[in-house]
């Protein structure tokens, strides 16, 4: 054997050993799947998956706003784009609405209304710190999201409240053809957002802005202008989440938006590392969401202790992206020599 | 080049470029003062110093993560360890004070070791390696307390109890620990070759890596210096209550964030520095104080303490960018 040859097998061989690694995370997800199919009772029913699309629904939404905000910023967490307030919005929206509609009285049409423009005002604001004043986006969103969730305290005053219009208990429990509502219109939210990134000129020009901000520049998209949109987007995804967030909850419940942020940053991360690229996409981000969401509801349904659930999520985000940046490291190195 | 057009004029631009952030601290403290008769006094003053101790601690340990360039989101599991490790090495094992605290800063040093692990041997970012750490030490509480519960320790000695409540010639004892962290950090950060290795890893990676400095070695013991040091700022606090309360540290960790990204901001370049992150947590102290002083109610408080918080990073930011 020629040493040529045997530097390729070596290269070949570092490469096959890095696609495994890439495989370990959807691995550890098919053999969760089915080690609770087995035990869960019931697991792999129409039923319940329904009850798994209908959980996972505010996150999903929430997770498409955050992956425009990391297709126009780039893939760095820490310099890149990243946007914490979304859930902080989505719950913002909430209150807006629960209040108007349980306390005011106020038409539904008219309080989603308020809601959407509040939400785009959190939007324009964290466009405003991250283009026009140079905050790194995980730092402005970060506090924007502090200030967000104090102006809901003031809203609902630190209390539950419940919403039981019509509307809100259709979107929960209504189905057209056995499909649940929120299901439908999730799936209508993501087709549109599909669209605007992958088949317009303006998604184009986004992905092109988060992967190389310079190459963009030079080529003379206005970089700051798709940055910023990009904020108001994922504001505007948080704001839609919260007829979802209502839904769910039949009203808007304080400290909601904790775990929603949890659960965004776990799905959309992970679903990077279901990529071939190792970047967020809007498929990764719902699969994440679906998949997280799954496990939860399998974990429940087996009885495992409800205090597990953040140690089980933590570690399945390290694992995952440990493997997704070992197995990245590990075909450079094979592909380098 | 500034030197002829700024010297002899007086630019508003550059005046606010040098010290806009520093006009800011002082417009907030005129107005406590003026509007509140109590915010000026001596007590209330050593009441800002005091109860900005801890969160002084836990920037410091931030400003070392952020400094080698990474981020910390778990500072508040560290400060937690501290305390829990603490308090039931005394409660259940009948540890003396000075053991206990070994064990506390041990239990620190754990969370920094995950993280190390994570991010130098894994290769995973440090926003999201901290992240996880977070989550699974948020978890680990809840399942050794059953769900979150205090674990309270009335009879813990007095020596222990001193980390909070006892003076030295009437300085608060948390004032002199957190005034010692900050000298050794200054000193460690800003004064030594160290430092200056630390600030060159932050700064670029690679050639600090080409100049020969051993960049991991330097991330993995940044992380769990910085976990060590939060890990007293735990126990300062248990020592307080007597009591491990779960899940307390994480109210500081967007105060040390913010911290240490004011300190940046003000900083002549830019970067993470001791003095700065010093007078982040001052600012941040004051403001709660005076607000609290205000007699707010709870919910405006908080929704009026976020806001002022977007405001002064965005101003600390927008000084670095003019510059």
């Amino acid at each position: 054997m020629s040493v040529n040859s045997t530097i390729a097998a070596g290269h070949s061989a570092t490469l096959r050993r890095a696609a495994l690694v890439g495989y370990l995370p959807l691995a550890i997800f098919v053999v969760l799947l089915v080690y609770l199919s087995f035990t869960a009772p019931n697991y792999f029913s129409f039923q319940s998956l329904d009850l798994i699309l209908r959980q996972a629904i505010p996150t999903v939404v929430v997770c498409l706003g955050l992956s425009a905000v990391v297709m126009a910023g780039g893939n760095d967490v820490v310099s890149g784009g990243i946007d914490l307030s979304i859930p902080a919005t989505a719950v913002l929206s909430a209150a807006i609405i629960a209040d108007q509609v349980t306390n005011h009285g106020t038409p539904i049409a008219l309080a989603l209304a308020m809601a959407l423009i509040a939400a785009l005002l959190v939007g324009a604001a964290n466009a405003v710190l991250v283009v026009r004043i140079g905050m790194t986006p995980l730092l402005a969103t970060l506090s924007s999201s502090v200030a967000v969730v104090g102006i809901v305290k003031v809203i609902t005053s630190s209390r539950r409240i419940n919403v039981d219009h019509p509307a809100v208990v259709w979107l929960r429990d209504g189905s057209i053809a056995g499909v649940s509502v929120g299901v439908i219109l999730t799936t209508l939210i993501f087709l549109i957002f599909f669209f605007a990134v992958h088949r317009t000129r303006w998604g184009m020009n986004l992905q092109a802005v988060g992967g190389s901000r310079d190459a963009a520049e030079i080529s003379g998209i206005p970089t700051g202008r798709f940055l910023s949109q990009s904020f108001v987007v994922a504001a505007f995804a948080g704001g839609l989440a919260s007829m979802f967030v209502l839904a769910r909850g039949s009203g808007s419940t304080p400290g909601t938006e904790e775990n929603l942020l949890l659960e965004m940053v776990l799905a959309t991360f992970l679903g990077a590392a279901f990529s071939p690229r190792r970047v967020v996409t809007l498929w990764g981000a719902v699969l994440g969401a679906v998949l997280v969401t799954a496990l939860s509801i399998g974990f429940k349904s087996i009885g495992v202790n409800v205090f597990w659930t953040g140690c089980i999520k933590g570690a399945l985000i390290l694992v995952v992206v440990a493997s997704a940046s070992l197995s990245l490291k590990a075909s450079a190195r094979g592909s380098a020599g | 080049m500034s030197l002829v057009s700024d010297s002899d004029t007086f630019s508003l631009r550059s005046f606010l470029v040098r010290y806009g952030f520093l006009v800011i601290i002082a417009a907030f403290f005129a107005f406590f003062s003026l509007y509140t008769g109590s915010f000026l006094s001596g007590t209330n003053l050593l009441n800002i110093i005091e109860g900005s101790s801890i969160l002084l601690i836990l920037a410091l340990g931030m400003t070392l993560v952020v400094a080698l360039g990474g981020i910390d989101l778990s500072v508040g599991i560290a400060f937690d360890m501290g305390a829990a490790f603490a308090i039931v090495a005394m409660k259940e094992y009948d540890a003396a004070w000075y053991v206990a605290i070994l064990i506390g800063i041990g239990g620190g040093v754990l969370v920094g070791l995950l993280n190390a692990f994570l991010v130098v041997k894994l290769s995973v970012s440090p926003f999201l390696a901290t992240l996880g750490t977070f989550f699974i030490g948020s978890s680990v509480q809840r399942i050794f307390t059953g769900g979150g519960g205090p674990i309270s320790h009335r009879q813990a000695p007095m020596e222990y109890r001193n980390l909070a409540i006892g003076d030295v010639f009437g300085i608060p004892s948390e004032v002199i620990i957190a005034a010692v962290v900050l000298l050794i950090y200054f000193i460690f950060l800003e004064r030594s070759i160290f430092g200056k290795r630390i600030h060159a890893i932050g700064l670029q990676k690679t050639a600090a890596l080409v100049a020969g400095i051993k960049v991991n070695k330097y991330i993995a013991l940044g992380f769990i210096i910085a976990a060590a040091t939060c890990a007293i700022g735990g126990m300062i606090g248990s020592a307080n209550l007597r009591m491990f309360t779960p899940l307390a540290g994480f109210s500081y960790l967007l105060d040390a964030i913010a911290a240490v990204f004011i300190g940046a901001s003000i900083h002549p370049h830019g970067r993470p520095n001791v003095p700065g992150t010093l007078i982040g947590v001052l600012f941040l102290g004051m403001v709660a104080n005076g607000l609290n002083l205000m007699g707010l109610d709870f919910n405006t408080k908080d929704a009026l303490s976020g806001l002022i918080l977007v405001g002064a990073l965005a101003i600390a930011v927008a000084q670095k960018r003019l510059r």
